[in-house]
């Protein structure tokens, strides 16, 4: 039998109690956060400080990725456009933040809900459509909300936005260029939370309702799922994870400009989501994590990096097509007697 | 919002959208064919018509040693070097599909149904390809020489033709005709059909299904090399970005026509062409790509199957 | 499966393998770094060859003197790219032995800014012209850190303006930009020094293949001169084809197209009479000895901000020359700095960081394929 590190995984917390499980959880979470000592080791990136490409890409895409996740992952809904929900979020930031003099914690709902609309928007709009026309519509989407973005005078154009706040100093902890790590951990938090809100939605009805509708839409509407408000509901819950790391990463970067919210970061994403094993949080997390950081730690090969990661993304696909770790046949359901 | 401009330079937009438009559609088929028979949105076709257009220079530069200051051709010189140019682009880029089949696509066929899998491999076959030319040229653009004069032969209502132009528009008709025969009348083109109609049946009907996919790949990087050589006619450089630049306007070109059909092609390439003319010269060439892709969206919305789609799949819950 | 062991163990043999190569040997003595941040590869990858070969050659003099303290190259490629502009800033920020940097294009400047301010290194730029950099009002407002050798686009819209118009009976002129925050940033102040003669505009992207509906809109304006105010790889692409399409007046551009690659991109026969205006003096101009010296050196003729750059360099140069070793103290010798450069002017900036009196701005006009010096502007 070949070695699998998902079920092996899975045997180990499907074995252990519930304080063994809160002890690895802590554990890993531990690890997670002291991940900025291993600047000093071989792990190091060469030409850009390490912490902070633990928050930019590595933190954010990872972020993005399991947003992505929950929509082409759990749900089956190919979006070619991510892209837009973290423009939305960015410039949310970039603009309310400075005119309504708000700071990044005070505009991050806002940025969410703004993301959330746009979701909303676009998933009304577009999601009685199937599969690969579904894709190129969101392309469509996410390459209008750039070229809006840099045609309109009014929000910076091609210019973009500068001069963003960085957020203010919480908790004790200092957000500016001497305290990268200040953002990264912020991050990991926002990731955790995510988690934490996958895995409640996916054992509830919701979730159910997701893995029917990747399965076989048809099937899952005849059997009473009401596919379309739960495709809204992915969307939208994905469109906020987006705009939520869009805030997060103006804030850090004080500048953005339309050129950075480029298709290529969409495709990108959806290449960690289905490298990492869709549909799986950890898989997921896996491929975003190896993905992002790679490049970044072969930068002295710095010409070749995007042509090994175009070989890599070929190597990977032809040897496990189902992702690093991929999804469990059946998702866990949680009986659940006052939900029916 | 300007519409002096489209009214009274109308003839020369629209003849200018028809060229571009032609060049889309010949792109368009790379994606559309592949679609019809896997379900596959090719992404590497972007980079089998980059990789033609730059056989076609270097058949220019590299065989006949011409260079960027090198005089016109005329006469014999200019037909045999123009076709060495056609046949070096649909050579390299049939080519290029063919193995990119081969290497990023075929097995997974075999191994997995998940498309998203096959669709990012095809992702990570563009980007290798990309970055491959990208490397070798150092970034920079390639001029080509000018092989052809750039004369205006006549003029029609007052829009220019100009030989370039006219020989782009005639020899992609004469391309499509003899696919569309192909298609419809050969019995390799009707086991493509047979393929796009049902996979599964055609399979047990004991139609070779390798046979008919490398040869959709083949057909369709023939139509997308013969694009490439006329985009080096009429615009004479070429860089390693080009093909996702034109990959995602004739891919879009492909949706809006119909996906999955010749037909479909051909009127969603002249569509996109004239579109992004006549929005250019309303709106600016800033908005040309979202009028394309807004109509885009608005087609797929109340017309789902495209201009000239069949079913072939539903598109509609 | 056996694969994904092989692919596993190949892999972490990859990551093992470039980690002992990156492990950099613990060096002797002093070596300073001045880092060049500009396009070394990209569609714009012949501007910063250009430049950093400027930097390069100044350095080879320098350390062929054999000085106490070698100063190496800091090699930040951007692409012109904003968003690279700021990883790599970031990165060059971050090397202790940068002490100081040469920004090229404004738009990755501009991204690159808070790294260079909070680490207090100096910008000496070659040829970042967007005004906002040296503009108290601007967000993009680059004290303490940045300064130019080069005129910025305020001078030069007015002087592309002029050099546009000469000797034209009736101009009427149509202006394209690229939509990059250097091209709207020339072309606001061109368009404003243009007044009543300016008749029409468009925009295309960076990376447009087809100009056909920007042309038509000219024909339709009647104008018989076309400002372009983007980068040379895609203004060679529209200068062609609007000749192509029996466009008969007037073509000019500001310093993105001032390239050697401009006049063979765009043909000898389209590039005939093209002008042009950049806030630089040609190396071949400035110091015939110096550039046989390149020549020699890399095999190519020098381009676009190569005296800038090696002008620049040396400022640099001479504040380490004269014992200043720190960013701090860099900086600060940079900011009172007298420096006579190789054409004889005495140069030195202002308090916003542009160079103090008037500007130098030259014209330019393409002969048979060549780029030639036709005055001031």
């Amino acid at each position: 039998m070949a070695f699998n590190l998902r079920d092996f995984g899975a045997n180990i917390w499907a074995k252990s109690n519930k304080w063994q499980r809160y002890l690895l959880a802590l554990i890993f979470i531990i690890a997670a956060f002291s991940l900025p000592l291993l600047e000093k080791t071989f792990f190091n990136t060469p030409n850009t400080p390490f912490v902070s490409v633990l928050f930019y890409p590595i933190g954010l895409y990872t972020l993005m990725a399991l947003g992505l996740n929950v929509v082409v992952g759990k749900s089956g809904l190919l979006d070619l456009g991510y892209v837009a929900f973290y423009a939305v979020g960015a410039y949310t930031a970039g603009l309310l933040g400075a005119s309504l003099k708000l700071n990044t914690w005070e505009v991050m709902p806002l940025g969410i809900a703004f993301a959330m609309l746009s979701g909303l928007i676009l998933g009304a709009a577009v999601l009685r459509l199937k599969g690969d026309y579904l894709a190129i519509v969101t392309l469509g989407f996410g390459e209008i909300i750039r070229i809006t973005a840099l045609n309109t005078p009014a929000i910076g154009a091609s210019m973009g936005i500068t001069n963003i706040a960085n957020p203010p100093t919480t908790f004790g902890f200092k957000y500016d260029l001497d305290h990268p790590e200040s953002y990264y951990w912020t991050i990991l938090i926002m990731i955790i939370i995510t988690i934490m809100a996958i895995r409640i939605l996916s054992i509830r009805r919701p979730g159910r309702a997701w893995e029917a509708i990747r399965q076989d839409e048809d099937v899952a509407e005849l059997m009473g799922v009401n596919i379309y408000k739960y495709k809204l509901w992915a969307f939208v819950f994905g469109a906020a994870v987006g705009g939520a790391a869009g805030v997060l990463f103006a804030s850090e970067s004080m500048f953005i400009s339309p050129n950075i919210f480029k298709l290529e970061v969409s495709i990108f994403i959806l290449a960690f989501v289905v490298f990492g094993g869709m549909g799986n949080i950890w898989g997921v997390i896996l491929g975003a994590v190896l993905l992002s950081y790679i490049p970044e730690r072969i930068r002295f090969i710095s010409d070749a990096r995007m042509l090994i990661f175009g070989l890599v993304l070929i190597i990977m696909m032809n040897l496990r097509p189902d992702g690093l770790l991929p999804r469990k046949k059946r998702e866990k359901i949680k009986s659940d007697k006052k939900d029916s | 919002m300007d519409f002096s401009v489209l009214i009274s330079e109308f003839p020369t937009l629209t003849v200018d959208g028809i060229a571009l438009g032609f060049i889309y559609v010949l792109i368009a088929l790379g994606y559309t064919m592949v679609y019809g028979v896997l379900r596959l949105i090719n992404f590497a076709n972007s980079e089998v018509f980059m990789l033609g257009t730059f056989a076609s220079i270097l058949v220019a530069t590299q065989i006949f040693s011409y260079t960027l200051e090198s005089e016109p051709l005329t006469g014999f010189k200019l037909v045999y070097t123009m076709l060495a140019m056609l046949l070096g682009a649909m050579i390299i880029s049939g080519v290029v599909s063919v193995l990119v089949e081969i290497v990023a696509y075929r097995r997974l066929r075999a191994v997995t149904s998940n498309r998203l899998t096959s669709l990012i491999s095809a992702i990570g076959v563009s980007i290798f390809l990309a970055e491959g030319v990208r490397i070798l040229t150092s970034s920079a653009p390639m001029g080509a020489p000018r092989i052809l004069d750039k004369i205006t032969l006549t003029t029609v209502f007052g829009a220019d033709i100009r030989i370039d132009i006219l020989l782009v528009i005639i020899f992609a008709i004469i391309l499509l005709v003899c696919l569309d025969l192909f298609v419809n009348k050969s019995r390799l083109g009707k086991g493509i059909r047979a393929v796009s109609m049902d996979y599964d049946t055609a399979k047990l009907m004991g139609i070779n299904i390798n046979k008919v996919i490398s040869t959709t790949f083949l057909i369709g990087g023939l139509g997308t090399g013969a694009a490439a050589f006329f985009y080096v006619t009429v615009y004479e450089v070429t860089v390693f970005r080009i093909g996702f630049e034109l990959g995602i306007a004739a891919f879009t070109a492909a949706v809006l026509g119909g996906i999955g059909n010749i037909r479909g092609a051909f009127a969603g390439g002249l569509a996109l062409g004239l579109i992004e003319m006549y929005s250019s010269a309303v709106f600016g060439t800033q908005w040309k790509s979202i009028t394309a892709f807004v109509i885009l969206v608005l087609v797929l919305l109340f017309r789902p199957n495209g201009i000239f789609g069949e079913s072939l799949q539903q598109a509609r819950v | 499966m056996k694969n994904n062991k092989v692919v596993a163990f190949a892999s972490a043999l990859i990551v093992a393998g470039s980690s002992a190569a990156s492990i950099a040997p613990a060096s002797a003595e002093t070596v300073l770094k001045i880092a060049y941040q500009g396009p070394l590869t990209g569609p714009e990858a012949q501007t910063g060859t250009d430049g950093i070969r400027g930097v390069k050659l100044a350095l080879k003099i320098y350390n062929a003197k054999k000085p106490k303290i070698k100063v190496e190259a800091y090699e930040g490629d951007d692409q012109g790219d904003d968003a690279l502009g700021k990883t790599v800033g970031a990165g060059i920020a971050a090397d202790p032995a940068v002490v100081g940097v040469l920004t090229a294009y404004s738009g990755p400047t501009i991204a690159a800014l808070p790294s260079y301010k909070a680490a207090g290194i100096v910008i000496v730029s070659p040829s970042a012209t967007r005004v906002g950099l040296t503009d108290p009002a601007s967000p993009s407002y680059g004290a303490p850190v940045f300064h130019r050798i080069v005129s910025n686009d305020d001078l030069q819209g007015p002087a592309l303006a002029r050099t546009a118009t000469t000797g034209v009976k009736n101009p009427t002129v149509f202006m394209v930009s690229d939509q990059s925050s250097y091209s709207e940033g020339l072309f606001a102040s061109t368009k404003a020094a243009l007044g009543t003669a300016l008749e029409g505009s468009d925009k295309a992207a960076k990376g447009t293949t087809d100009f056909s509906a920007t042309i038509s809109k000219v024909k339709a304006a009647k104008a018989n001169i076309v400002i372009y105010t983007g980068y040379y790889a895609d203004g060679a692409k529209f200068l062609k084809q609007l000749r192509d399409k029996n466009f008969k007046g007037v073509f000019a551009a500001g310093d993105g197209v001032l390239n050697s690659e401009f006049p063979k991109l765009a043909g000898k026969r389209q590039s005939e009479g093209a002008r042009l205006t950049a806030p630089i003096v040609p190396l071949e101009v400035a110091s015939p000895k110096l550039t046989a010296d390149f020549k020699k050196e890399f095999g190519a003729a020098p381009g676009v901000y190569t005296t800038e750059a090696f002008t620049a360099t040396n400022m640099i140069l001479e504040a380490i020359t004269k014992g200043k070793t720190s960013r701090a103290d860099i900086l600060a010798y940079i900011k009172a700095i007298k420096y006579k450069n190789i054409a004889g002017v005495t140069v030195s900036f202002n308090e916003f960081g542009d160079l103090s009196g008037s500007g130098l701005m030259n014209s330019f006009v393409v002969k048979s394929g060549v780029i030639k010096l036709n005055g001031k502007a």
